[in-house]
């Protein structure tokens, strides 16, 4: 049945190279946009976590508000 | 320098939180009940309700879409706000979200003990509530989106974009795997059959561990490490590469839940090499995250949120090592069917999102409320408790896998089968189930511990419903040096670009699918057809309709892999071209019973009679539960006509207006074994639902038998 299928079915075979072609295309376009990062924007980025804003204690009279 | 004043809604983090704790409860609860079933069968409670076929489905959506699916969205709402420095888009739509979610557990938690399921493992529920499941995430997913194209923070956090990455293909993967045709209110079939429903059911299976399960805690990984750690995540370009990899490959590997089945053998290649290749962007990401911790071991110490982290990432080390190994067809030949693949998904569940979600209760709790955390030393009991759990799930589970996987394929020296009933292989396992229900049993006290430790840390604080925040108007990329443009063309060019990056990882996703999918309608023009195959008569579907409402196939496969042990014990193996008419397929993942492919004609009607009204009758020790409420209920005749009709607009070849005809076939085939009954000595009628599950098995795969004779009634179906 395998092998029916392998050999009237055409251009199967493509889809195992086409597939490995495309991961490698995909893992060097991230390699590459990953090293081209400027040392700066990295650490900038890789801080956003710790940084969440400055919190005020909350007070429910305070109206300034942009949400 | 412009400021912006505004504020984080926090009552919905602690919603999805109480959420969270609330299920999981539950969905462990379920869990140790089906497991405690597996060696005490009166736990089964004789009750249609409450057997492990139904509760197993009921323990899985639990714990997977109600306990993860709430953390999830906790840690989503509380970071993404943060992260995005802004509220989320909208209220209302969170809410919305929240009791829409709520609502659909609760339709399973009713659903599946009814029997209302389509069968297929983590999409079991029916047409209605999958829906409601796709309005919801439409609903959750516009939120997301809006909240960050309204953000203040002009570059995206690798976190979000796992969140975005969850979000698209969450939605493409359940309305993908859901397409049915109903044939009733809670009652449907899905428009692929056989091979075809295979592939499409495992790549959304395996894509739901990867985009439900890890994806999203991947992305809440990167944000809450970091800020229990107090340090920036290891490295972030690490980050980018490990998002991009493992989202391009995960999508590949779902055939590799397909190793030896009927799916050719190219496909089942395909998924295995790329679910080796995952290991690196999955190692990528847990060493990523455990070395962000360089320096700060002496707080791992201190810290029980910490502890849960460390072990949580851990063990999704320990099992995206262990999944490419099971993938590997020479292993898999082993391990599938038994309880290592068990083994496998709890040292992920448990540990790696378990403990993972466990870790961010604990962080998030005192937050809320404003203080410190009621008692580090109860969070120290749970983790010790719970791990010790986890140990006694896990090495059991293994020991019991390999157990039952070398006994099924050992034979004498004289060539057979060294242990040809497969009930005594069952057997061996209990001393095994035993010590995984004691396992189950610590890891929900320490929930339980959990639980208290929190409803107290509640009780002592003051809930901050809205945390005030003032943060720079734009803050862009102000923390930057250099000329903006350089470089513009890199990653940092993206990452202000959330729709970019969306369609950029929805084309990730769709290439894997597509690969895999494409070639699923070669394989349809390609199965070759076989001849005695036809479709089931109008009393074989109301029976397999039983089947599936049982969840047979939760313990039971249909599918003898090309082994001679297999061969030897079930008979011929499963080709394609048997399936064809297969609404939905139901090969099944586990063996907890023998496999039913080549039931059909091996046992008399009287057997399966017997066997179905108190299995311990035919098959002494057997932990099957009773069926008895098959012989009294009656078969649902008003469902043949519509259950026909639907069959017929999925692609099985019944004639136009056969519905008329139908109620004829199945009266005279239910005649047939009642009078065949008779000869054993057992009065019964033929309109009970017993007589139609008999027909069904009797019928299963004795199409390719050459001397197979066709029952009158269905000479009408002949293709």
């Amino acid at each position: 049945m395998i092998k029916n299928i392998l050999t009237h079915t055409g251009g199967i075979a493509l889809y195992g190279i086409v597939s490995i072609c495309l991961f490698f295309a995909v893992f060097a376009a991230a390699v590459l946009w990953t090293l081209a990062q400027r040392a700066s924007h990295v650490r900038h980025m890789g801080e956003l976590p710790l940084n969440d804003g400055e919190i005020r204690p909350f007070s429910p009279s305070v109206s300034k508000t942009h949400e | 320098m412009n400021q912006d004043t505004f504020r984080y809604d926090n009552r919905i983090v602690r919603a999805f939180a109480i959420a969270t704790v609330i299920w999981g409860l539950i969905g462990f609860l379920a869990g140790l009940l089906i497991a405690c079933q597996l060696f005490l069968p009166e736990l089964n409670l004789n009750l249609q309700y409450t057997t492990f076929g139904r509760l197993r489905p009921l323990h899985t959506n639990a714990v997977i879409f109600a306990f993860v699916g709430n953390g999830l969205f906790m840690g989503i709402y509380y970071s993404l706000q943060r992260l995005c420095k802004a509220r989320m888009f909208s209220d209302g739509l969170g809410w919305f979200h929240f009791w829409g979610w709520q609502a659909i557990i609760v339709a399973a938690a009713v659903t599946l003990p009814l029997g209302l399921t389509s069968s297929k493992e983590y999409a079991e529920l029916e047409w209605p509530i999958d829906i409601a499941i796709a309005v919801v995430w439409v609903a959750f997913t516009v939120n997301l989106m809006g909240t960050i194209v309204k953000r203040r923070e002009k570059h995206l956090y690798v976190a979000i974009w796992f969140y975005i990455a969850t979000a698209v293909t969450v939605a493409l993967l359940h309305i993908g795997n859901s397409l049915a045709v109903p044939a009733g209110l809670f009652k449907s079939y899905s428009i692929y059959a056989g091979v075809q429903d295979a592939l499409v059911q495992w790549w959304y299976g395996h894509n739901a561990v990867a985009f439900f399960l890890t994806t999203p805690y991947l992305g809440l990984m990167y944000y809450f490490l970091p800020k229990a750690a107090q340090r920036p995540v290891f490295s972030y370009r690490l980050s980018i590469i490990h998002f991009w990899g493992l989202i391009f490959i995960y999508i590949w590997a779902g055939p590799h839940h397909l190793l030896y089945t009927a799916l050719p053998d190219w496909a089942q290649s395909l998924g295995m090499v790329f679910s080796v290749m995952l290991v690196a962007p999955s190692w990528g990401g847990m060493l990523n995250g455990l070395l962000t911790l360089r320096g700060a071991w002496d707080r791992v110490r201190q810290d029980p949120m910490l502890k849960f982290m460390v072990v949580a990432l851990t063990a999704y080390g320990m099992a995206t090592l262990e999944g490419p190994l099971l993938a590997i067809k020479s292993v898999n030949a082993l391990s599938h069917y038994t309880d290592w693949t068990i083994a496998h998904v709890h040292t992920g569940a448990l540990g790696w999102n378990g403990f993972f979600t466990f870790s961010m209760l604990y962080w998030l709790f005192p937050r809320l409320y404003r203080t410190e955390l009621y008692s580090v030393k109860l969070a120290n009991w749970h983790f010790w408790v719970a791990l010790l759990g986890m140990m006694f799930y896990a090495v059991p589970m293994y020991w019991s896998g390999i157990t039952q996987g070398l006994m099924w394929k050992q034979f004498t020296a004289d060539g057979f089968l060294q242990y040809p009933n497969f009930l005594e292989t069952v057997l061996q396992l209990f001393p095994m189930y035993r010590l995984r229900a004691i396992g189950g049993t610590l890891y929900i006290i320490g929930a339980f511990i959990m639980a208290y430790n929190l409803w107290k840390t509640a009780q002592a604080g003051s809930f901050e419903a809205e945390s005030e925040v003032v943060v720079p108007a734009k803050i862009s990329s102000q923390a930057e040096t250099g000329t903006p443009g350089k470089f513009a063309w890199g990653h940092r060019w993206l990452e202000a670009r959330p729709l970019t990056m969306t369609v950029l990882a929805f084309v990730a996703v769709l290439v894997g699918g597509l690969v895999e999918i494409v070639p699923m309608y070669l394989v349809k023009e390609n199965v070759p057809t076989i001849t005695g195959v036809r479709p089931y008569t109008p009393l074989e579907v109301m029976g397999r309709d039983l089947y599936i409402r049982e969840g047979c196939v939760g313990c039971h496969s249909q599918m003898v892999r090309p082994f001679r042990s297999e061969t030897e014990r079930y008979g011929e193996y499963s080709k394609a071209g048997e399936f064809v008419y297969d609404h939905p397929f139901l090969w099944g993942s586990k063996r907890t019973g023998p496999d039913l492919h080549r039931i059909g004609g091996k046992y008399p009607d009287a057997w399966h009679f017997n066997h179905m009204d108190n299995p311990r009758s035919t098959s002494p020790g057997s932990m099957m539960p009773r069926y008895s409420w098959l012989l009294d209920q009656k078969i649902d005749m008003a469902a043949v006509g519509p259950r026909i009709a639907a069959l017929r607009s999925v692609g099985v070849p019944y004639p136009a207006g056969y519905e008329t005809q139908a109620m004829v076939d199945l009266k005279q085939q239910a005649s047939v074994i009642v009078t065949g009954l008779k000869t054993a000595r057992i009065e019964t009628q033929p309109d009970r639902e017993i007589i139609a599950l008999i027909a069904y098995l009797q019928r299963l795969g004795t199409d390719i038998k050459a001397s197979n004779p066709i029952a009158p009634a269905t000479v009408s179906l002949q293709p």
